[in-house]
C-alpha cells in the first residue's frame, strides 16, 4: 500500500510536468497546424537559463523560473517569427524540417554555452513530508501544485481575457477570425511565446530532481507527442487529462508489470489510440 | 566506459566502401592531409550528442599528453616531430567511427586511431587490418574487443569482468543476501547486471526485481528507487555516467536506504562526490578514483587538467588511462623507429611500456600488455568507501587472457 502511494504522488508530479510541456504543444498545433519537434529543445533551454539565473545571477528559485520563462516567451516569439512565419504558405513538410533544424541548433547552443556535461540544479524546497507512509519529497508537491495553479491561470486567460480567446478563435476559424480583426500573425506569436513560457515552468520545476543535459529534451519531446495524440491535437482538456494519464500509466506499468513495459507504454498508447479512435479522446474535430 | 551496440556488418562495409572510393578520388588530385614532419593521431568519438561530455573527457586527455610529448620533444629514427590530435565526431555510431577511422588512417595518415566505444571499436576492426592498416586504441572495459583476435588492436582499461568478484566478495562479507538491481538499460548496463546477478547467484544469494532503467530518458528516479527498495535489499547494483547514478544514489537514501551499493566501473567517486552529499556515498565499492594513485604523474595531471580543460570537474580514469596511452604509442613509434608501420607500432608495445617517461604514470600504469593487445597493471585496485566514509583500496585478480 506504501508502495502504491508513493507511485501515486510519483505519477502526479510526473503528470503535472507532462501536462505543462504538452499544452504548448497542442496550443502550437491548435494554432499553426505544426508539429513542433522543437519543443523538447525550448524545455531544454528553458532549464538552462533557469539554472543560470538561479546559479550564476543569483536570484531566488520562483523568479529564476519567471525570469527564464520571459526570456523563453521571448525566443519563442523570434522562433515564430524567423523560422515559421516566412514558411507560413509553405508545404506542411517544410515546417517540420524547419523545427528538426532549430532542434539541433537550439542543442548545439546549449553545448556550446554550458559545456556538455550533466549540470545539477539545487531547489531551496527540500526536505519531504511522510503520508500514509510514504516519503513524499516538498518538491514534488510543488511540481503538482504549481501544475494546477499555472493550469487555471491558463484557462483563465484563455476562457476570459481578450487576448487569450483569439487563440482559441483562431484555433476555430483561422478565415473567420481573420475577418473580425484577428490578427492571425498576432495570435501566432502569442502562443509560441505561451507555449515555450510553459515548458520554462515544467522544465524549472523537473530540473531540481533531475539533471540538465544538452539532449534532456528528446525523451520528454516523444512523451508529449504521445500525450497530445491521446488527448486529441489541439485539445487544451485532452492534453492536461493526457499528461496526468500517461503518466500514472507509465509509474503503475513500471511498478506492477516491469521497468521496460513502463519506458514503452506511451508508445503502445499511441498506437492504441491512432486503430481505436484517431481523434484522441477529446476529439475537437477542427479539420482544415 | 561504453556500452556495447549491435554493428551492422553490411553498412558498415557500404558506407566503409562508399567512403573508400570518394577518398581514393579526392586523394589523386590532393596532397596528404599531414606534413612530413607531423605524427597524427587520430581519434573518432562522440563530441556531441548525449554522450558527448564521455567523448570530450577522452579527447582532452589525448590532448593533454600530446601537448606534454611535444613540450618534451619527440624523436622517431633521429627525425624531430611534432604529434598532432585529429579528432572527428562520430555521435556514438559504430558506422560513423568506422568511417571516421578510415579517413583518419588514409587521408591524414594516422597510424594509430583512438576510439571510446566497443560498438566502434568492433566496426574498426573489420578494417583495420585489411586495405587500411592502423592500430586502434581500444578504450572500452568490454571484453569481447580483444576476444576476437585483432592483431591491431591495444584495449586500454582494465576488462569489467575483473570487477564483479571482488566487488560481491566485499558486499557479502556481513552476510548481506539480498541483491537490488537498479542498472542502466545500455547493453554495457545489462551485461554488468548478468554478470554480478551470475556471481551473486553462485554465492546463493537471491537476486531480486531488475529495475533497470535507461539513466538518459527517465525524468524522475523516484519511482524506479522505491519499486527496488520495496523488496528490502541489503545491496543495490546500479551505475551510469556519474552524474545521474549520484543522483539515485541521494534518492535512495532520503527514501531511507541504508544498505550498500555496488557501483558499475562507469560512475566515478570522484565526479559522484560533486554530484551529491559525499556521505549518501558510504558504504559503496566501485573503481579507484584517479587522485588516490601515487604514481609520479599523478599530480601533475591534475594540475594541468584543471588548468587548461576545466576546474569544474576532476580528473577522471576515462581522462587519466587516456593519457597514459597516447604516450605509450608515441613512445611505441620511437622504440620501433617508424611513425607509419601500425604493426611495427603494436610489435614495440611490449618494450615501450618499460620506457614510457615517469610523467605520463598517472593512474595504474601498465605492466605488461598480453598476446590478445590488453594493456594490464598487474596492481589493480577497487575502492569501497565504508560506513564512516574512508576509502580502502582492494587489490584485484585479473582474469587470464
Amino acid at each position: 500500500m506504501t508502495l502504491f502511494i508513493q507511485q501515486l504522488f510519483d505519477g502526479l508530479a510526473l503528470g503535472g510536468v507532462y501536462c505543462l510541456a504538452a499544452i504548448g504543444l497542442t496550443l502550437i498545433f491548435g494554432v499553426l497546424r505544426i508539429p513542433n519537434l522543437a519543443h523538447g529543445a525550448l524545455y531544454m533551454l528553458g532549464a538552462y537559463v533557469t539554472y543560470f539565473f538561479l546559479v550564476t545571477v543569483g536570484v531566488p528559485y520562483v523568479a529564476a523560473i519567471g525570469l527564464a520563462a520571459v526570456v523563453l516567451a521571448l525566443l519563442g516569439v523570434l522562433m515564430e517569427r524567423l523560422v515559421f512565419h516566412p514558411l507560413r504558405n509553405a508545404p506542411h513538410t517544410h515546417h517540420m524540417i524547419a523545427a528538426v533544424g532549430a532542434m539541433f541548433f537550439f542543442q548545439a547552443v546549449a553545448q556550446a554555452l554550458w559545456g556538455a556535461d550533466f549540470r545539477r540544479m539545487e531547489s531551496p524546497i527540500s526536505g519531504s513530508v511522510t503520508i500514509l507512509g510514504a516519503q513524499i519529497s516538498w518538491q514534488r508537491i510543488v511540481i503538482v501544485g504549481t501544475a494546477v495553479v499555472v493550469l487555471g491561470l491558463l484557462t483563465w486567460f484563455v476562457k476570459r481575457s481578450i487576448h487569450g480567446q483569439t487563440i482559441e478563435a483562431i484555433e476555430q476559424d483561422r478565415t473567420g477570425s481573420s475577418l473580425v480583426g484577428i490578427s492571425p500573425s498576432r495570435v501566432s506569436m502569442l502562443t509560441f511565446g505561451l507555449a515555450a513560457a510553459l515548458a520554462t515552468v515544467a522544465a524549472g520545476l523537473v530540473a531540481p530532481i533531475n539533471l540538465l543535459s544538452p539532449t534532456m529534451g528528446d525523451a520528454l519531446s516523444l512523451k508529449v507527442f504521445a500525450i497530445i495524440i491521446l488527448g486529441g491535437l489541439g485539445s487544451l482538456p485532452g492534453a492536461v487529462v493526457g499528461g496526468f494519464a500517461l503518466a500514472l500509466a507509465e509509474v503503475m506499468t513500471s511498478t506492477y508489470v516491469s521497468a521496460a513495459a513502463g519506458e514503452g507504454i506511451a508508445f503502445v498508447v499511441i498506437v492504441l489510440v491512432l486503430a481505436i479512435r484517431p481523434t484522441g479522446l477529446f476529439a475537437r474535430a477542427v479539420q482544415r | 566506459m561504453a556500452p556495447t551496440r549491435a554493428i551492422r556488418p553490411a553498412t558498415t562495409v557500404a558506407a566503409a566502401l562508399c567512403t573508400g572510393a570518394l577518398l581514393a578520388t579526392s586523394a589523386c588530385g590532393g596532397g596528404s592531409g599531414s606534413d612530413s614532419d607531423t605524427i597524427v593521431i587520430g581519434y573518432s568519438g562522440p563530441l556531441s550528442g548525449g554522450a558527448a561530455a564521455y567523448g570530450k573527457n577522452i579527447q582532452s586527455g589525448l590532448q593533454l599528453a600530446i601537448g606534454d610529448l611535444n613540450d618534451a620533444g619527440v624523436t622517431v629514427d633521429g627525425q624531430e616531430y611534432r604529434v598532432q590530435l585529429q579528432s572527428l565526431d562520430d555521435q556514438y555510431a559504430p558506422d560513423a567511427a568506422a568511417t571516421n577511422a578510415q579517413r583518419l588512417a588514409e587521408q591524414d595518415d594516422a597510424a594509430v586511431v583512438f576510439i571510446p566505444h566497443a560498438g566502434g571499436i568492433q566496426a574498426a576492426q573489420e578494417l583495420n587490418s585489411s586495405r587500411t592498416e592502423f592500430l586502434l586504441g581500444a578504450y572500452s572495459s568490454d571484453p569481447k574487443i580483444v576476444e576476437q583476435g585483432n592483431e591491431l588492436t591495444m584495449m586500454i582499461p582494465p576488462s569489467f569482468e575483473s570487477y564483479a568478484k571482488p566487488f560481491v566478495d566485499k558486499l557479502t562479507e556481513d552476510g548481506q543476501t539480498r541483491l537490488g538491481l537498479l542498472g542502466t538499460a545500455s547493453e554495457y548496463g545489462q551485461e554488468w547486471t548478468k554478470l554480478v546477478s551470475d556471481e551473486w547467484n553462485s554465492r546463493g544469494g537471491q537476486v531480486l526485481t531488475d529495475n533497470s532503467i535507461d539513466y538518459a530518458t527517465v525524468s524522475d528516479f523516484a519511482g524506479p528507487v522505491s519499486r527496488t527498495l520495496a523488496e528490502n535489499p541489503d545491496v543495490i547494483f546500479l551505475g551510469g555516467p556519474s552524474q545521474p547514478t549520484a543522483v539515485i544514489i541521494e534518492e535512495a537514501r532520503r527514501q531511507g536506504y541504508e544498505g550498500s551499493f555496488l557501483i558499475m566501473d562507469q560512475a566515478k567517486f570522484e565526479e559522484m562526490e560533486k554530484f551529491t552529499d559525499p556521505e549518501n556515498l558510504n558504504d559503496s565499492i566501485g573503481v579507484k578514483p584517479v587522485r588516490d594513485y601515487d604514481d609520479p604523474g599523478t599530480d601533475d595531471l591534475i594540475d594541468s587538467y584543471a588548468e587548461e580543460v576545466t576546474k569544474e570537474r576532476p580528473v577522471t580514469s576515462e581522462v587519466a588511462l587516456n593519457y597514459q596511452a597516447a604516450a605509450i604509442v608515441v613512445t611505441a613509434m620511437q622504440v620501433a623507429g617508424t611513425i607509419d608501420d601500425p604493426t611495427a607500432i603494436r610489435e614495440a608495445l611490449p618494450d615501450a611500456l618499460g620506457q614510457v617517461d615517469d610523467r605520463f604514470h598517472v593512474s595504474g600504469f601498465p605492466t605488461e600488455i598480453t598476446d590478445a593487445g590488453h594493456l594490464r597493471n598487474a596492481d589493480l585496485e577497487a575502492a569501497y568507501r565504508t560506513p564512516e566514509g574512508e576509502y580502502e583500496y582492494l587489490s584485484i585478480d585479473q582474469p587470464d587472457e
